[in-house]
């Protein structure tokens, strides 16, 4: 069943189009969302989190539009994004106490279990950590109220590969409990160890959405990873 | 207090936007143009605002399960909180000033604007500029606060300008009532300053939800 559907989204930049871009979003699945920089990731994402105006399309979760829904949706969704730094002189406390007035589902036990996964200290402040701590910080807010899908733009970058691995095992957990995942990167071999379903995006158009398998059934050669698909379908349509 | 005003106050705010609101008590300050303390207060709301763009707040908030509006409405309500504890300081200054202090000679012999219910309508009209002209401009583009910021200095200024000069104009001294003097009419002038605020308040506050539906953040 799919749990989000994106249809024909158009945004219109005066350098760069989102072209109809479609794709779903199965429930309990982990989605890995591909494409280089500037491909059209976090434009597809900010779309779906209505922070950006676009110019055509429908985007629905739970069989809801966002259009309208956007504050029932919200609660339902948690979203994380890389090293972006919120109140960076406040400390983790006071940004967490104001965060969870927002959520009545907010899950207090959740919210200690990833303080202590991540290691974060509550007396600390934004401005005090560093990237890859910033990251989970971000990551501990979007998984602590119970979000039934979580759309992550590029959670790993800046993490360490231990933390990396940590973090993928988090998100498999997270998947046996029901929870769908987007998850935006460019690091693929993140992707080979959880993704079910992969969406390739290039050049503002998507290529291909379909399960893994699938996609390196139809995109790959015999013994090629997804990150050589990945890099030759660049190359061939720079041609 | 709903969670939006809230989150203002605990996360976007500055210490300085509330210390700002005691510019208000320069409404005894004698020998000065005390207009000039709304303009003060203004300011101290511009660093707040300032201080939020930079902790990337409008991100923030617009994540957050509220609709875009909310976070609309969270800055006003802040702003206007602001403007609203510095109209009752203001209030209580006037009110001391038109009863205890109303013989002071500092004040009798003041060429520059008393402190009387028209004061109080000209610093709700300036309030009420303020978010039309700078909170209502910040939400055109979600960034921009320089250019709404120096507008509104200009209009402020005009406005303090015109409001010290017009009890200068023949047959518009009562404007400059002391005490109790025509307070039929001076209690008219802070009615309609009450609803000149509120109405540039009103509209500027629709326009700006309209505006932040538009933009890209």
């Amino acid at each position: 069943m799919n749990i989000v559907e994106i249809k024909d989204l158009c945004k219109i930049y005066p350098a760069f189009r989102l072209k109809n871009v479609s794709f779903p979003l199965e429930e309990g699945k982990i989605t890995g969302f591909i494409g280089r920089n500037g491909a059209g990731k976090t434009t597809t994402i900010k779309s779906m989190l209505n922070l950006i105006h676009t110019d055509g399309g429908e985007i629905t979760y739970f069989g809801i539009p966002l259009k309208g829904h956007e504050k029932e949706i919200k609660q339902r969704i948690g979203y994380s994004t890389g090293t972006v730094s919120w109140y960076p002189r406040k400390t983790i406390r006071e940004i967490i106490a104001v965060t969870k007035t927002f959520y009545p589902s907010w899950d207090e036990e959740a919210c200690k279990k990833y303080m202590t996964l991540f290691k974060l200290e509550d007396g600390k402040k934004p401005i005090e950590l560093s990237e890859g701590m910033k990251v989970k910080f971000n990551l501990m807010l979007a998984l602590s109220h119970r979000a039934e899908v979580l759309i992550l733009d590029e959670p790993t970058s800046g993490l360490d590969p231990f933390s990396r691995d940590e973090l993928l095992d988090v998100f498999l957990t997270l998947k046996e409990h029901g929870v769908t995942i987007l998850f935006s990167t460019h690091i693929t071999s993140d992707l080979e160890k959880c993704a079910d379903n992969i969406v390739y995006i290039s050049g503002g158009e998507i290529r291909a959405s379909s399960p893994k398998d699938a996609f390196m059934r139809d995109f790959g050669k015999p013994d090629e990873t997804l990150e050589e698909v990945f890099l030759r379908l660049e190359k061939e349509a720079r041609v | 207090m709903n969670a939006m005003l809230k989150k203002e106050i605990r996360l976007s705010s500055l210490l300085l936007t509330y210390l700002f609101i005691g510019f208000g008590a320069m409404t005894l300050v004698p020998g000065y143009p005390i207009l000039c303390g709304t303009f003060f207060i203004t300011l101290g709301i511009f660093q707040s605002f300032q201080s939020a763009r930079e902790a990337n707040d409008l991100v923030y908030s617009a994540l957050l399960p509220v609709a875009k509006r909310d976070v609309v409405k969270g800055k006003f309500q802040f702003a206007m909180l602001i403007e609203l504890l510095s109209i009752a300081l203001m209030l209580l200054c006037t009110l001391l000033r038109m009863t205890v202090l109303k013989d002071a000679v500092p004040y009798t012999q003041n060429a520059l604007m008393n402190a009387n219910p028209f004061y109080l309508a000209c610093a709700l009209l300036i309030f009420g500029l303020f978010n039309a002209i700078f909170v209502g401009g910040y939400f055109k583009t979600g960034y921009k606060l320089g250019k709404p910021f120096v507008i509104h200095c200009v209009v402020t200024f005009v406005v303090i300008g015109a409001a010290e000069a017009l009890h200068h104009f023949p047959g518009l001294g009562a404007l400059n009532a002391f005490g109790f003097e025509h307070i039929g009419l001076q209690l008219a002038l802070f009615a309609c300053g009450v609803l000149l605020y509120a109405a540039l308040t009103f509209v500027s506050y629709k326009k700006a939800c309209a505006d932040f539906e538009k933009i890209d953040l």
